[in-house]
Formats: structure tokens, sequence, C-alpha cells
């Protein structure tokens, strides 16, 4: 019934207007689904098999762009209220918890969705990893990759401070004096993110409008060049197959059963190198199907999680009253942790160390070996590394988030030490 | 052919979406489902079941449920107290059960000026029971408990001032007793041993404050401070002043009223125009003018505000000059003068130029803060552990067989930092005597030496 619903509207001069191509009952309407439409021909019209398989991706940067999505979209509706002054940006937080219409849940999924999406782009990341997906032609891709992922904790560090309460407050305080200990530009640079010396009105409108306008569209921009990068580098990484050498390749000897558009005669690295025809699906509707589902299991966790756990605030914000201990947003505690020891160590040498041993990761490591395979054996060195790097980080976030009380002592999370009170 | 590989997803399909068009709709009940909707609509159904007739039972049924708010913008408040308790300016609620009950006595803090948290605090933006009496975490300032509500008074009052607010005014005369800015800054002014006091009503909770006055030590280890002897009554007085130091920064109309009439502002006016060449109070002052003790039994406020304001149009011939004072002024010292009718005059005038040089010391003594820790009228007995003196602050009644007057001044403004031990190897006692160069005139220390060699006892010896 609904599919004659569909036809009908399809059928007026609007529902024409609108969508050119109705659903595809052949094979040759599938192809101009994907095509004609805006949103659908993001993607390719024919995919790999593999690209179904969820173990292939475990669809992780799928979910990292639903959840920006997500987040671009709550927080839209949170700009119609928030006033990026100290004067009202606190009582802003109380009048969504109190007065506005949904504003309560509109926020806690903004802060869940961006918690969420610094772990999942993470993940995403340590799966391009694992199944060397950065080896060439991925290289650049790669890096695109890792911008996004500073382009993220970007993001929900700026985030961090709308709020204007305490929590807020000493967080970017200490992350911003994490900053300063680059030598040299480092000072420089904190008052460049601060508009000061110390967090204030300046600093909350700086961080504002890098957190609405700036920060969002170059991860927009970016994202969409990632995207664009994946089909341009031949779809998602997968193993080599027996690839027909260049003699080979003329139509003479392939099957005389397809007809073969330009784009399948191509060579290099583009998209349909090395896929046989037979491996072939469209992506309307198995794909879409499949990413469709993955949308709306996203969706599901993030209002659960808002639905029954509200977004921390604390206090209004009080420069003369720092919480002890002051702990930065939990995806720097590791590099917090490190400051303790050393603030040289880690606040500078740690994490320019790790951006640049990323960025230059896939034009170091190039030899095509395992790609598309999880924890291929032929790369046992890389894969140990990076494993080490990987647990040394979250074991450093870990301490730092749970087991670090007042004055950073050591302390056990069922067993938390209590600051003593001063003044 | 394909869609027979996708059938397998269907029953996650439906249940995917129907999970989360579920989760929309527990979002937006939980969002609609406000406790505040309940008390409104419970009072409609009240207003309705008072309606006398079936046709004025139409009114009340009309009344939105809906936010109601007072936004106080000099104050940046914004108070939703009356989102539940609907009735505060309605009298025939009165003495009902909260929280639908009437405010008294609201028409001198009309609400739309004062809204409600400045004086009974909690959180007003808040529209839940415990959110909103600010009994929450992550809120430092909750209802303040109604045996402390004359603190709020003293935010914008001056204690003196405010014969309605008798428990302030307690507490205000014992912190000046019990010298408490002898060690104590307070707006600026008092010594420097402890910390200073402003801003600590909005940080400290009423039951802190009370321990703390009773012994420090239990809530500020190590504290020099020593308990402070008073009934309890008295200490909850205190509590009760000390609340009122919130250091809020309240606009100009607000605070405005320390400096517009009263009879506090009127005694300063009083006593800087220089009134006691003329006129006296309990017997003290000139003689050209009339003793001004009854003066507002003789005559109306209406007489003497003109008479301040023109003294020839009142009394015919009288040499008294014209001040043109202020409307203000005239005011303040008009209620200064109803004052005086019912007001016990000793030691009333805090130093004024005409008392004798001891009860001028005596009033020095008391504006430093001397007694907090040498004693009322120098009896001492305050502890100081570990010092050589007993262990305790020494007494100042036998200082005028100690010292010289020069000594004595000498003493007073260059202070002792090292007090002496009882046991060397013990701590340092924790109180000194802080130095008063730069802080007292010259000729508050006469006045106070004055009055600190005449506290020896006639006939008695010191017993050291």
């Amino acid at each position: 019934m609904l599919k004659e619903l569909w036809k009908d509207f399809r059928s007026t001069r609007v529902g024409g207007s609108i969508f050119r191509v109705g659903l595809p009952e052949s094979n040759l309407e599938r192809a101009q689904a994907a095509i004609s439409s805006f949103l659908l021909h993001l993607q390719p019209a024919k995919v790999h098999r593999r690209v179904l398989k969820f173990r292939t991706t475990l669809g992780l940067g799928l979910i990292s762009l639903y959840l920006f999505l997500i987040l671009v979209g709550t927080g839209v509706l949170l700009m119609f209220y928030y006033v990026p002054a100290t004067d009202y940006a606190y009582q802003n937080m109380k009048d969504l918890e109190f007065v506005v219409t949904a504003g309560q849940v509109l926020r806690n999924m903004h802060r869940w969705a961006a918690h969420l999406m610094v772990l999942f782009v993470v993940l995403h990341m340590c799966r391009a990893f694992y199944t060397a997906a950065y080896k060439p032609p991925r290289e650049f891709n790669w890096v695109v990759g890792v911008t996004l992922f500073l382009l993220t904790l970007g993001l929900s560090f700026t985030g961090y401070l709308l709020p204007w309460d305490q929590l807020a407050f000493w967080a970017i305080t200490v992350g911003t004096s994490i900053a300063g200990y680059a030598p040299l530009i480092g000072q420089k640079l904190k008052f460049l993110f601060l508009g000061g010396h110390v967090v204030g009105e300046s600093a909350l409108i700086r961080f504002y409008v890098l957190h609405v306008i700036v920060l969002p569209v170059a991860a927009l921009m970016l994202i969409a060049l990632h995207l664009w990068r994946v089909r341009k580098d031949g779809g998602l990484a997968r193993p080599d197959e027996p690839q027909p050498t260049r003699e080979e390749m003329t139509t003479a000897q392939l099957p005389v059963t397809k007809t073969y558009g330009l784009m399948e005669l191509a060579r290099g690295t583009t998209p349909a190198v090395g896929i046989r025809p037979e491996d072939e699906v469209f992506a309307w509707p198995d794909l879409i199907f499949r990413e469709i589902l993955l949308l709306m299991a996203t969706l599901a966790v993030v209002l659960i999680l808002a639905i029954f756990w509200n977004a921390p605030l604390e206090q209004i914000a009080n420069p003369v009253h720092p919480p002890n201990p002051a702990k930065a947003p939990w995806y720097f505690l590791g590099l917090q942790e490190l400051v303790a020891y050393s603030a040289f160590w880690g606040g500078v040498v740690v994490p320019a160390l790790l951006v640049t041993a990323l960025v230059a990761l896939p034009y170091l490591d190039r030899k095509r070996r395992g790609v598309g395979v999880w924890f291929s054996r032929e790369r046992r060195v890389a894969i140990t590394l990076f494993s080490i790097c990987l647990a040394a980080a979250v074991i450093l976030t870990v301490i730092g988030t749970a087991f670090r009380g007042p004055n950073w002592a050591f302390q056990v999370p069922w067993h938390p030490l209590h600051a003593v009170e001063e003044r | 052919m394909t869609n027979n590989s996708l059938r397998k997803f269907y029953p996650w399909f439906a249940l995917l979406g129907l999970l989360v068009g579920g989760l929309i709709v527990v979002a937006f009940y939980k969002d609609q489902f406000r406790e505040w909707k309940d008390w409104q609509r419970a009072y409609i159904k009240q207003e309705i079941s008072r309606a006398p007739t079936p046709e004025q039972r139409a009114n009340p049924a009309r009344i939105p449920v809906e936010i109601r708010q007072i936004v106080v913008t000099d104050l940046d408040r914004v108070d939703r107290c009356t989102s539940c308790h609907l009735t505060v300016d309605d009298p025939s609620y009165a003495g009902l059960h909260l929280p639908l009950a009437y405010h008294p006595n609201h028409d001198r803090h009309p609400f739309d000026k004062f809204g409600c948290t400045i004086c009974h605090q909690g959180q007003g933006r808040a529209t839940t029971r415990e959110a909103a009496h600010g009994r929450v975490e992550h809120w430092d300032r909750p209802m303040l408990e109604m045996k402390y509500i004359q603190s709020a008074c003293g935010k914008c009052h001056l204690p003196t001032d405010l014969p309605d607010a008798p428990k302030l005014v307690q507490g205000h005369d014992l912190f000046e007793k019990a010298g408490c800015i002898g060690c104590h800054k307070l707006h600026g002014i008092g010594g420097v041993i402890g910390p200073e006091l402003d801003g600590v009503g909005a940080n400290r909770t009423p039951e802190w404050l009370l321990t703390h006055f009773k012994n420090p030590s239990a809530v500020t280890p190590g504290s020099a401070m020593p308990p402070i002897k008073a009934s309890d009554e008295e200490l909850d007085a205190l509590t009760l002043y000390v609340l009122s130091f919130t250091g809020e920064d309240l606009s100009a109309y607000y605070v405005s009223m320390k400096t517009i009439p009263g009879p506090m502002a009127g005694r300063r006016l009083f006593e800087e125009k220089g009134c006691l060449g003329c006129h006296s109070i309990g017997g003290i002052g000139g003689k050209v003018g009339p003793a001004l003790d009854e003066v507002a039994k003789r005559h109306d406020p209406q007489w003497l505000m003109g008479h301040f304001k023109n003294p020839r149009a009142m009394s015919p011939g009288t040499v008294m000059p014209q001040f043109n004072f202020t409307e203000q002024e005239t005011r303040a010292l008009t209620e200064f003068l109803l004052s005086l009718v019912d007001t016990n005059l000793v030691g009333f005038l805090k130093i004024s130029s005409s008392l004798s040089p001891i009860d001028r010391g005596k009033a020095v003594y008391k504006k430093f803060g001397c007694a907090g820790c040498h004693g009322v009228d120098g009896q001492g007995g305050v502890p100081n552990p570990n010092s050589k003196t007993a262990q305790q602050v020494p007494g100042l009644k036998f200082v005028a067989e100690g010292y010289t007057r020069d000594e004595l001044k000498k003493r007073v403004l260059d202070g002792q930092k090292e007090i002496p031990l009882l046991d060397p190897k013990k701590p340092a006692p924790p109180l000194y005597m802080p130095g008063w160069r730069g802080k007292v005139a010259e000729g508050e220390l006469n006045d106070l030496t004055d009055y600190l060699m005449s506290l020896l006892p006639k006939g008695e010896k010191a017993d050291f």
C-alpha cells in the first residue's frame, strides 16, 4: 500500500520534479537511483560485495559520520538558545534544563554524541590501521583522516567550555596550559586561543566561533574529501586479487556477456580496478538498507544515553576556586597524566611525536601487505608497535580519569580520596 | 533478487524503527511531564472548588498552565518560584498548606522588584522542587532556613537601621562586642590575623559557622581563633549576621537602602554636621540650642522635616542656620530624632568628640576589635596555647602599672609578632599582637591610652 502511495505521489507534477527516479525495479534503475539522488550519489552505484560484510569495517567510520550529523542537528537547535557571554552561558544551561521544550534532552544528545564521536573516530582509525587501509593508494586519505581526528578533538574541546560551569572552566584552563608548554610558541598559542592569559569572556567567544563555524565547516569539507577519496582510491581497502596485466586488458579478453561502461575499463587506482563484475552489488538497496539500519542503531544508542543520563553541569565557573584536582576533558587525561611527570615530555614531545608519526605512517610503511585483512601476520611488527602505543594511551587515559585524586595523588576509583579544604 | 538477501534484516529494521520511535516518544513524554504542572492543576482545582457559583467556576478553569516567573533585571535573577507558589500575593490563602500559601508583609518589598531568591536563596530558575530549593548537587546556596531569614535583610540594610530584624541587630551587637574585626577584615576594615569576612556568608553553611563560633578548631584545624563565649541564642544571631556577608554586588537601587532615610544614616549626618556644637543629647553637647532628647515628643515629623529644610519657617527668629540638606538627608535626620525618643542613650554616639577621653578610648577599643583577643573591657582570658603569659592573651587591666603612656602607645603601634613561648619545643602560640601603625589615628591612640590607663582597679594590685 505504501508502494502505491509512493507511486501516486511520484506521478504528480511535484513528486516527479523532486524524485527523478522511482523505486528501482531493475538494475538500470538501481544505478540511476544512486547516481541521480544527491545523497545516494555520495557512494558509488555499485560496490564490492565485501562492503556489505559488517566485519569489513564494523561500520565505525559511518557511525562517526552519523554522530557528526546528530551533533550538527542538535547543535544548531541549541544555538537558538545559547548566548556566548559569561553572564548568560550558565543561566542558559539552567533554562535548557528547566523550561526549554526538549532542551535537556537535546543538550544530553549533543554531549553524549560528542564523547561517542571522539571514541568512534579513534576506533575507526584503529580499524583503518589494523586492516592496513592506509597503504597506497590510500596514504593521503589516511592523512585526511588524521586531520579529521584532530578536528574532532578540537570540536569537542571547544564545545567543552561553552556551558561555563566549573567543569568547563577548569578543564579548558588545564587543557590550554598543556598547550602552553610548547617551546617558543606555546605561550603565544595559548594567548591566541584564549584571547588573554586566562579563560574569560574573550576565550568563550573564541571557542564559540571555533565550535559553531570554523571547525564544523572544516570538518564537513574534510569529511566530503574523505568520502570522495574513499571512492577515488578504489573503494574500501581489500586484499589484492589477481589483476589482469596491462596487455591482457583488451576488450577481447573480457567476458562478452557484460556491457562495460568507460569507468570499468579504467586502470590504476580507480574505483573499478580489481573488481570483477560478479563481485559487484548495487548500492541500492543492499548497502543503503544496511546504512539506514546502522543510522537507526546509532540514533537509538544516543537517545537512550540522552534520556537516562543527564549531561554534567556543575557550579557556575569560579576563577578563584579551582576544583582539586582540576582535570582536562577525558581524551586529554592521558596527556595530563604525562604532564604530571614532565610538562615538556607530556605536553610537547609526546603529542608532537604522535601526530607526526600518524601523519608519516603511510609514507613510511608502504608495502602493500595485508591490505584489507584484519591483523595480518605479514605486518606483525607494525601491529605490535601500534598496539603498544594504543595500549599506553588507553592506560594513561584510564589512570588520569579514574586513578587520580586531589593533588593528582594516586587513588583507586572505588575508594576516592577527598581534597583537604584550604581557606 | 537482491531484495531476498535483505529479508533477514527486516526484523531488525522493524525493531530498530520501533525503538527509535519509542525513544523519541519517551523523550517527549519525559520532557512534557513536569511537576510544576501538577501543582498548577491542583491550584486551578482549588480555585474552582472555591468559586461560589457555577458561572464563576468558568474563570479559574481558564487559568493557563504555564511557567510563571519574576524577572528582576537589576538583580540578575529569574525566579520561577511562583510557578508552584501561585498564591503568594493572595491573602485568602493565608495559612494554607504549601506550596499554595500567602506571603505576608511584602508591601515594602514588592515581588516584581525583588523576586524571591534575593532573600530566600535557592535556585530561582529551577522548576523542580528539589532543584529550586537548591538541595541538589552542584548548587551551593540552598534555601535559607527560616530561622536565619533575617540575615537577608542585612544584604541591603544596615543592622542598626532595622528595628524589624532583632536577630540581625543582636548578631551585629555581638559581632562588635566580641571584637571580631580585631582579627578579621570586613568591608576593608579590620585586622589581618584571620581571613577576610566579605563573602563568607555565601561560602559557608549556617552549621559550619555555628560550629566555628563554638569551637573554631573543630572545623578549621589549627585555627588561632578563640571560641566565642556567648549563649546559644546569641551565637545563632551571630551566625545569622555573618550569613549576611554574602559579598553580592547588588545594584544601586538596592544598596542605597543603606544610605537613605534611616536613623543610622541620620546619626552619621548628625555627627558629621556638628549638630552637637549647639544641641545636646543625653546631656552631652552644646547649650545654644535646645536639647534634642525628646524633641520628637514636642513636634511631629512634618514639623521636624520643615525645620531641617528652613528653620526660620518653623521657628521664626531662630539662630539655627539653614543647612541645605537634601530631601534624603532631611528624612534621615528626622528618623534619627524620632528614634531618640525610645532609645537608651548610654553609649549612643559611636565616637563623639564631646565624650570624655576615656569613653572615647573605650569606643576606640571597640572599633578596632581589641576585645577579640583581650576580652571585653580588657578582662583577658582568651586562650593562646603555649604563650608564656599563662597560655592566654594577657588582660589589660593592669597595663597602667607596667607601662608608661608612651611605652603603651609604642606597643600598640608596633605590635608584637614574636610571643614568648612557654615551652620552646612546642609550636608558637597562634595569636599575636598586630601593629596598628597607620590604622589608628593619633587622637584615637591618645584616647585609647587614656582608656587603658583607666582600667586599673582602685585598691587592687596585680598578682604578678
